[in-house]
């Protein structure tokens, strides 16, 4: 029995315990057990993330007809690994004390919840495990049930988001299977290396139709543009411990999957030779705009939002643009960046999705509308979400700046300028976005209902100053993940980042955080000494405060989210045209005609109709003939 | 380089800018002066500012994030002068590069964005929604600028972009090479410093709509100081993108306030813009000017 099979065994045993412990408050700190555990048996294939190991197979294969389905680990499994355990240990801790009570006693069942995201995980080792086409289409299933299963969780909204989930999974699928099938038409076989070999000798149709599809099927899961619709409000709708895990890990699995079929099997090089008819364009050039859309039409959406989560969700789509950039640039930097904004965002993602929770656990709201001034009573988390935006918005110290350094300079050395405003503008979007989120939950006025509210319970705390701790760190010492991701780049064929423990070495322009993080930390130390070496001030209440001749009351509420940012709003309100909700609508309503056509022709409700159909044909065809 | 030899230059790096910077507050309100046919504030009149501001007796606190929004506005701008060349001493130049300190330089301005979001006053969150729609607003020619400068040059370092400059003499310099995108620079010059005609945010003549209004003795000198660090980082900044950066400190200092005077003495012409006309003005003009610019120099 190998490690891998070793970690495969206890995930499926943590499902299966998980649902035997039941709906019991117990049951939150067990999984946090068995992910601990997990996360043990992950460290012992470390070798495969630092490059002293190639890849561990599993000594399990099976025989479909007459191909074998295998799997295996790789630096980019395990990379991926170890976001999914550490974000399911660290959401299962959160949800494990008083959270899970109240998700109790306000009727929900722990055994479901737990079991759901037990299953999650499962599914989604498996998924990364996966050694050929076959594996990574079972796999791929195994997650779109799995995280099927935790959306439904939530209430009704949640229950119709998630079956619109569905629909855009199953023609994702199908887009997978389709391309499968292709694969096996062309090769006669799943194996990766099939495929691989196979491409070269491929005429420019089936390769345009092979990444088509792909790209859409796994893209699903990205929630890139156009397939986008489903996933803001399937997330955000889910239980809070479970959108945390949703957001941070679980639509990155489209993100792996299209790095093992683009990147791993046909190949960036291929990419860029595919031209698109009578057009400059590229395969590579559409899928990095494809991106830079997804990043900056989902971080605007983002900014209109007036929920909490919802803006959340809609920050998690955008920043998966950055991703798909970073991968698709492919080189040393780009792809690193691209990577290592995976972990960045999971760490950030999930803190700042756990913070609204814990806002929600203590004052049952997420509208931005109702909150505001809570950093008076909850101040470690908003000292939580302080770093959590500052990561998401990519500033330094955070992790997140240092993953989209990577990209910027990589386009820089590229010579994209479009592509590196696209880029920017999402940053930008994103300062905008997250300073409303921040100042509506925890700055401005505290509501009168909110004054004897408290600081969120340990048991929340401490996963997210764990997470807070990561994203710190991680901002200050990149090189920590930068190792793990050069060996995901050795492990995919892209060209490996020579990385220093903090950032980059380059003779024209490198990147020393280690400098820049020092030093920011020493100018607030200069700052707070001069600051506190003159003058005393005087603390006061909060609407003991000059208003232009009006006095505030408590009663005068002045908080406010919805069009928050009025001058932009005037110039850029317009191109909200809602186009693809549209598109969307056309479609399904598309579809609803041709069903009802198909049940008219099966249920044979007009056959005048069809006689004279039949007729003109059989007439026209005699009269060609 | 000794470390002892770096850190005395991360020491004076700041300095200098504070004081460099306070002649630019000088000087940018003489020649307001001048233009409305005033006389204009003394020599010292900064320092007197300053002083003045932090020794109040009334300093209002709303709390701690208004405290630590104070101190990450000045303490994020004493940071990102060490990473902005000057003659003869480079700092932190090699380890961060033109993109960090463009990151850098949004530090402070959300510590000034938490600080008056804690004072609970509709009034000043007003002002940081407009600067935060006016960042947006000039930061998009700025990337531009920022792109076709590092492209040009082949590097991020800043000390490396002077190296180049000087080695070449004039002819070389920034301001000759990619004109278009020297003058998409120096349009957004003046919205970057939140000066006018870009000042909406700041509201100087409707006291009641800004971030200011509930800053008070050092709270107000901590953006005055933000302020100095501001108009030097700016001036600096153009400088060593367009003109060589300082061979000496004489010529460097000539070049660094002609950078300041020059927009600042034609930018009174015009009246004071709305937030959605300084999106416009800004994603139209120098967005243009700078594409054609990276056209250019990009071929």
């Amino acid at each position: 029995m190998t490690p891998l099979d070793q970690l495969l065994l206890l995930s499926g045993l943590s499902v299966l315990a998980i649902w035997l412990i039941g709906n019991r408050q117990i049951s939150g700190w067990s999984a946090t057990l068995f992910y601990a555990i997990q996360g043990v048996a992950l460290l012992r294939m470390s070798g495969l993330a630092y490059g002293e190991v190639q890849g561990i197979e599993s000594a399990v294969t099976l025989q479909v007809l007459e191909h074998a389905l295998h799997w295996r680990f790789d630096g980019l499994s395990w990379f991926f690994a170890l976001i999914t355990i550490g974000a399911a240990f660290l959401v299962s801790w959160f949800a494990g004390g008083e959270w899970g009570q109240r998700y109790r006693e306000a009727g929900g069942s722990l055994r479901v919840f737990h079991t759901a995201l037990a299953l999650n995980v499962f599914a989604m080792l498996v998924l990364l495990a996966s050694g050929d086409l076959l594996s990574l289409f079972i796999g791929w299933e195994l997650v779109s049930w799995a995280s099927f299963l935790m959306m439904a969780l939530g209430s009704a909204t949640a229950m119709r988001y998630a079956m619109r989930y569905l629909s855009y999974a199953f023609a994702g699928a199908m887009a997978v299977l389709g391309a499968l099938a292709l694969v096996y038409a062309e090769t006669g076989s799943f194996e990766f290396q099939a495929l691989k070999e196979a491409v070269p000798a491929m005429d420019s149709a089936s390769l345009w139709a092979l990444l088509i599809l792909f790209s859409a099927g796994f893209g699903v899961k990205m929630a890139l543009l156009p397939l986008h619709l489903w996933q803001a409000k399937a997330y955000s709708e889910t239980p809070g411990p479970g959108a945390a895990f949703l957001g941070a890990i679980s639509s990155r699995m489209g993100l792996f999957a299209l790095v093992v079929v683009l990147v791993q099997l046909l190949g960036v090089a291929q990419l860029s030779d595919m031209q698109l008819l009578f057009t400059f364009f590229s395969a590579h050039d559409l899928l990095a705009w494809v991106a830079i859309f997804t990043l900056i039409f989902a971080t605007f959406t983002a900014l209109r939002q007036h929920d909490a989560r919802r803006l959340l969700a809609w920050h998690g789509i955008g920043q998966g643009g950055y991703m798909l950039l970073g991968v698709v640039i492919a080189d040393d930097l780009g792809s690193a960046g691209g990577l290592m904004h995976v972990f960045n965002h999971a760490t950030y993602q999930a803190a700042l999705f756990m913070v609204v929770t814990a806002v929600i656990h203590r004052t049952g709201t997420s509208d931005l509308n109702k909150l505001g001034g809570l950093v008076a009573r909850m101040p470690l988390s908003f000292f939580v979400m302080l770093i959590g935006i500052i990561g998401l918005a990519g500033l330094p110290p955070m992790n997140g700046f240092v993953s989209k350094w990577l990209i910027y300079r990589s386009l820089i050395i590229d010579g994209s300028p479009l592509l590196f405003l696209g880029a920017v503008v999402g940053t930008l979007g994103t300062i905008l976005s997250v300073y409303k989120l921040i100042h509506n939950t925890f700055l401005g006025q505290l509501r009168v209902e909110h004054v004897d509210v408290e600081e969120a319970p340990w048991s929340m705390m401490i996963p997210m100053l764990m997470l807070s701790a990561i994203i710190f760190v991680t901002g200050y010492f990149p090189g920590l993940v930068l190792a793990w991701v050069s060996a995901v780049q050795a492990a995919v064929g892209l060209p490996v980042l020579d990385y220093t423990l903090g950032g980059v070495s380059m003779e024209k322009g490198g990147l020393d955080m280690i400098w820049i993080v020092s030093v920011l930390l020493v100018g607030f130390g200069i700052g707070t000494l001069i600051f506190l070496g003159t003058g005393r001030s005087k603390r006061v209440h909060q609407l003991d405060n000059y208003a232009g001749g009006h006095f505030l009351t408590a009663e005068t509420r002045y908080q406010y989210s919805d069009n928050f940012y009025p001058g932009l709003m005037h110039l850029i309100g317009p191109w909200y045209r809602k186009s693809f909700r549209w598109a969307e609508r056309g479609l399904v309503s598309a579809i609803d005609s041709a069903s009802l056509l198909m049940q008219g022709l099966y249920r044979q409700t007009q056959p005048a109709f069809y006689l004279l159909v039949v007729v003109v044909f059989a007439l026209s065809w005699v009269i060609v003939q | 380089m000794s470390v002892l030899h770096l850190i005395l230059e991360l020491i004076l790096m700041p300095l200098v800018a504070f004081v460099v910077g306070l002649a630019l507050v000088l000087m940018m309100r003489k020649i307001a002066a001048r233009l409305q046919r005033r006389v204009g504030p003394p020599f010292l009149q900064p320092v007197y500012d300053i002083i003045k501001l932090y020794g109040k007796d009334t300093q209002i606190s709303h709390g701690m994030i208004h405290e630590m929004g104070i101190i990450m506005a000045v303490g994020g701008y004493i940071a990102a002068e060490t990473l902005l060349p000057v003659p003869g001493m480079s700092g932190l130049a090699d380890k961060g590069g033109l993109v960090t300190l463009a990151y850098v330089l949004m530090i402070p301005s959300l510590g000034l964005a938490l600080g008056v979001g804690q004072c609970a006053n509709p009034n000043g969150s007003i002002g940081i929604s407009r600067a935060l729609t006016a960042m947006l607003a000039y930061d998009v020619p700025f990337i531009l600028v920022i792109f076709g400068v590092a492209w040009m040059y082949g590097t991020t370092n800043l000390a490396d972009m002077i190296a180049i400059q000087q080695q070449g003499g004039p002819q070389t310099w920034g301001i000759m090479q990619m004109p278009l995108l020297a003058l998409a620079g120096l349009l957004t010059l003046p919205a970057m410093m939140g000066k006018h005609p870009y000042e909406i945010y700041v509201a100087p003549a409707e006291i009641a709509t800004g971030p200011m209004v509930e800053m008070s003795g050092k709270f107000m000198g901590g953006l005055f100081v933000m302020q100095c660090f501001q108009l030097y980082t700016v001036g600096v900044l153009y400088t060593t993108l367009f003109l060589g950066g300082g061979e000496n400190w004489l010529t460097f200092l000539l070049k660094v306030f002609a950078v300041l005077a020059i927009p600042m003495s034609i930018a009174y012409l015009f009246p004071r813009y709305r937030t959605e006309d300084v999106l416009r003005l800004m994603w139209k003009w120098p967005v243009l000017i700078g594409l054609l610019g990276l056209a250019v120099v990009m071929k």
